[in-house]
């Protein structure tokens, strides 16, 4: 995974749409270089005085650009992402919830052959508040530059943590929405790796909830692997009911299989500090860097 | 969205997975039916989507009609998880020597499907010992793959044959049905060697059923969740009295979090979802004032693409409309001081803090 950095070109999929269109205004009112938009049949027109092709090969042969936010509904979603992968897209952030899960797989697969990344589905996709970079819908109000990596399954419990942190005089680094389906295209696992070797980065912070095992797959990952960067962890749904889906597709408890207990235990014994609740995050943060 | 056992056994035989059997009864007289037009002794199992069926009394052999009739009666007035069950399948019980798990799902950290087979059934898949996990391709999978799993299993003519059959056939019901879980627990090897699904459990992917209409109208769902799904957000209902409201589904899960630690219970989580507008906050608060069990409504709403003004524009609406129930709110966010003013002099307890507002709520004064 290559985040975008200061200034480089990126791509609106279905710009033109009523979310689109919203949110592309907003990324580029936080200083994001949007520089097209794609959208089947609305090739020619501009949003936000942005223009608008029909292909995202020819936003991307127009552009340069090597990444791209995708609002395109979950129906056209594994199309629009295979058409971003052929183009030559590098980094797909997907904002579009209730993809099929097989699409998905279909997509992450696709993306591995090709050398792409895929942040999400089902995402507020990454804030880069350092470079003045917004691939996603997050209120920037909540973000500032520092040295924190955010990494969250949920959006708006993202923001409330990055509030939080803010507030307490933690930056972020990078915050970036894993996304709350049963399968995403990049794993915490992953983010993790990735931060492990960004200069600006001191700690983690992991926003995890019931559903699979992303959490216990992190831990049993942190053990391995031995990494120096503490990690600080918060996970969502410990008085959450069984075998209801909460929410997000992926918050869904199955016997003892997605409980908060198990990744909170996992967590702790693999040496995170985990927050009993998001007002605990920066408290913990602190700690972790004394 | 999870299959009755009836309806998994339906598409079991349009996919020639051999199933035994069976009636299906809608009361008590057709129980009774049913048993005279199948071979003896008969199983009767309450059709509910709750685990835990057997536990629970929902599942019971019997080798007379007047037995037949009387255990219909009992299942029918059972309440299985807070379900009562609509039918009761009738169905041929099948002698046999031993019980196999076989299942395709999804594999959720694998970022795969999996097919599972163990030599041990009739138990939960997280107890199984000695599993055989293999990574099902995209495209589905060949009678070699299928081969290999038999044989790790250690099954012998004609089972082994029939599972290769039984699997093949299993996996493309998955792929082509889009299912996130097909299971086969247990699958019985009778006393002659043949194979047969005795209980058929199936998950469809909620978000593929675009594709899939056949589905639809399957199930009678909650009344309150299904308006809810229509208004543009995601209720689910629980057993307390406080109505847990938030826009994010983390938020309202760590809100839920906040209520049982201060010793509440929960009446519903709502998730107003990304960017609501006053419309929606206005429909969730109307649903929620009238969801039944509710005493008090929480709302934990971190502004940002949803505006708190347009959230506290929303209450006042709704607090116009007629009486509402006792409402405690915690406004935080961009344009929070302007939301705030909107809402003062208004019957809303307001705080500035979730663990605030989530003490008031669970113990008012």
């Amino acid at each position: 995974m290559m985040l975008p950095k200061k200034g480089d070109p990126i791509i609106i999929q279905n710009i033109t749409g009523k979310y689109g269109r919203f949110h592309a205004k907003l990324m580029l009112d936080y200083g994001t270089n949007i520089a097209a938009g794609a959208t089947p049949g609305k090739g020619g027109q501009t949003v936000e005085g942005v223009p608008v092709f029909n292909k995202v090969a020819e936003a991307v042969e127009n552009t340069g650009a090597k990444a791209s936010v995708l609002f395109v509904p979950a129906e056209f979603a594994y199309g629009a992402g295979e058409e971003a992968i052929l183009a030559g897209i590098k980094l797909l952030v997907v904002i579009t919830e209730h993809i099929p899960v097989r699409d998905t797989l279909r997509l992450i697969q696709l993306a591995n052959t090709n050398g792409a990344s895929i942040i999400g589905p089902n995402c507020p996709g990454l804030i880069v508040p350092s470079a003045r970079v917004k691939m996603g819908i997050m209120p920037v109000t909540s973000f500032a530059p520092g040295n924190v990596a955010l990494f969250s399954r949920s959006g708006t419990l993202m923001y409330e943590i990055a509030g939080q942190l803010t507030k307490g005089g933690f930056g972020q680094s990078v915050a970036l929405g894993i996304g709350g389906d049963p399968v995403t295209g990049t794993t915490t696992s992953e983010c993790l790796d990735f931060v492990e070797g960004l200069e600006d980065t001191r700690a983690v912070v992991v926003v995890g909830e019931i559903g699979g095992d992303a959490e216990e797959r992190l831990a049993a990952h942190i053990s391995k692997s031995g990494r120096r960067k503490p990690v600080v962890a918060y996970i969502a749904g410990r008085h959450a009911p069984k075998e209801k889906k909460l929410g997000h597709a992926g918050a869904i408890i199955y016997g003892n299989y997605g409980t908060a207990e198990s990744k909170i235990r996992a967590l702790s014994a693999a040496g995170v500090g985990v927050a009993m609740t998001p007002m605990e995050v920066p408290s913990l943060v602190a700690n972790a860097l004394r | 969205m999870k299959l009755f056992e009836y309806q998994a056994k339906e598409l079991f035989r349009v996919y020639s997975i051999p199933v035994p059997k069976s009636v299906l009864a809608p009361d008590v007289g057709a129980a009774g039916d049913a048993f005279e037009a199948l071979r003896h002794p008969v199983v009767l199992k309450a059709q509910v989507l709750a685990g835990g069926r057997g536990k629970a009394g929902g599942v019971v052999a019997v080798s007379d009609e007047a037995a037949a009739r009387r255990e219909a009666a009992r299942i029918f007035d059972l309440s299985i998880g807070g379900e009562k069950p609509a039918y009761v399948l009738v169905e041929e019980s099948y002698p046999h020597q031993s019980e196999l798990y076989l299942s395709v799902s999804l594999d959720r950290g694998e970022r795969s499907f999996v097919a599972i087979a163990a030599s041990a059934g009739g138990i939960d898949v997280e107890s199984l010992s000695g599993k055989v996990i293999r990574k099902v391709p995209l495209d589905g999978i060949d009678e070699k793959f299928a081969r290999e799993v038999a044989a790790r299993v250690g099954l012998r003519e004609p089972g082994a044959g029939q599972f290769v059959t039984i699997l093949v056939a299993l996996e493309r019901l998955s792929r082509e049905k889009e299912c996130e879980l097909a299971e086969i627990n247990p699958l019985a090897v009778g006393m002659d060697g043949n194979l047969l699904a005795l209980d058929a459990k199936m998950i469809v992917d909620d978000n593929a059923l675009f594709r899939h209409p056949e589905f639809a109208k399957l199930h009678p769902e909650d009344e309150f969740e299904g308006e809810a799904s229509k208004q543009g957000f995601a209720l689910v209902r629980l057993e307390g009295d406080i109505a847990v409201v938030g826009n994010g589904a983390g938020l309202v899960l760590s809100t839920l979090d906040l209520v049982g630690d201060a010793g509440g219970k929960a009446a519903c989580f709502l998730d107003l979802g990304g960017g609501a507008q006053e419309e929606r906050i206005e429909a969730a608060l109307r649903l929620v004032n009238r969801l039944p069990g509710v005493r008090r409504i929480l709302v934990n709403i971190y502004g940002g693409i949803t505006r708190t003004t347009d959230v506290a524009e929303g209450i006042r609406t709704v607090l116009s409309e007629g009486p509402v129930k006792p409402l405690y709110a915690r406004v935080s966010g961009a344009e929070e001081e302007a939301a705030r003013k909107l809402l003062e002099g208004t019957p809303v307890n307001l705080f500035k803090s979730a663990p605030e507002a989530v003490a008031a709520v669970v113990k008012p004064s």
